[in-house]
């Protein structure tokens, strides 16, 4: 007698234990499931980077380097730059290209604590020469960059620019 | 006597057996039919959020693709071959007949916004061209997510004190609005 209830007391430990593992992995299967959510934006994307450095090449600048028949576009103005030109106003190149670019980045980015974009860095090189560098914010360990390559006149340009966020 | 007291008893105890088992039935099968029912709405809701994931990318390549378009593009009509560029006179004329083009998108909103120099808001109109900052071609929808990218704008403008024109291009942003699934 005491036998049987001994071994119906082991086989109900046994489904009780089934039981148990059973509900364990559908709970791990489901929790799984839950926490594979898709990553979340940053607000910044890597082709919007690219896009702008393109877009900002061909935004036309104050700066008249052809007695004031067209104003240069940025592209133009990273050569005369780079050539050590002046402006009809009596600006040096550079300084324009530096002040052109600081507009757009400002308008177009917006770098601040509160906003997903905290700063931002710009860099213009001629053959490794840093030609123009412009920066704003708060630098910090994420950021999502493109370096744009430019060869004009047997110069190599590259444009680079870093989104911190 | 005592055989008839006997039966009952077991006959008791078999009951309360098959009683025992109809409860634990029941729990298993509520047990698994609230699994099933969780099981169920996580299903739909990933779902739901596939079709929003779908209309999301489609937006993003949508709006990188948009620039480059022929309804968009400059063409050669600012010297030389583009990318990334919208002619804004093109838009313009767009807008008056963005009525051809129902549907044709796909998005419920597209817009084309000047990015320098454009706090106030001044929508474009043929009167006010091509002093304003923003082409809202379509407008369906005021809820919904926004999808931008930069393009580069180009138009025509005038000199200050002559009558002959100059390209001038600008920094500028191409946003597209999806309707989330609800």
């Amino acid at each position: 007698m005491l036998k049987i209830t001994k071994k119906k007391a082991q086989e109900e430990m046994i489904g009780f234990a089934m039981i148990i593992i059973i509900v364990a992995v559908i709970v791990l299967i489901l929790l799984g499931l839950a926490l594979n959510k898709p990553k979340t934006s940053t607000g910044v994307e890597s082709y919007e980077i690219e896009s702008f450095i393109v877009a900002g090449l061909q935004h036309t600048s104050d700066c008249s380097v052809n007695r004031g028949v067209s104003y240069a576009p940025i592209e133009d103005l990273i050569m005369e730059c780079d050539n050590e030109q002046f402006c009809e106003d009596g600006r040096l190149a550079c300084e324009a290209l530096e002040a052109t670019w600081e507009d757009i980045l400002g308008d177009s980015w917006k770098a601040g604590e509160d906003v997903p974009v905290k700063g931002y860095l710009l860099n213009v090189t001629s053959d490794s020469r840093g030609l123009v560098s412009f920066d704003e914010g708060n630098i910090t360990s994420n950021y999502k960059g493109s370096a744009y390559p430019l060869s004009r006149r047997g110069s190599d340009y590259s444009i680079e620019l870093k989104v911190y966020y | 006597m005592v055989k008839n007291k006997m039966i009952r008893k077991m006959s008791k105890h078999g009951q309360f057996k098959i009683q025992q088992m109809a409860f634990m039935l029941i729990a298993v099968v509520v047990f698994f039919a609230l699994v099933g029912i969780f099981v169920l709405a996580f299903r739909l809701s990933s779902i739901k959020a596939t079709a929003n994931l779908l209309e999301e990318q489609n937006a993003m390549l949508l709006v990188s693709k948009l620039a480059n378009s022929p309804e968009f593009s400059c063409g050669k009509a600012y010297g030389g071959t583009r990318i990334n560029c919208v002619d804004f006179d093109k838009a313009l004329i767009l807008k008056q007949s963005i009525a051809d083009y129902k549907n044709f998108w796909g998005v419920s909103n597209i817009e084309i916004r000047k990015i320098v120099g454009s706090d106030n808001e001044v929508s474009c109109s043929q009167s006010n061209y091509p002093n304003c900052n923003v082409i809202k071609l379509i407008e369906n929808s005021s809820m919904g997510y926004d999808y931008g990218n930069f393009v580069s704008l180009c138009w025509k403008e005038k000199e200050e004190n002559s009558d002959s024109l100059y390209d001038r291009c600008e920094v500028g942003r191409i946003i597209v609005r999806y309707k989330e699934k609800i």
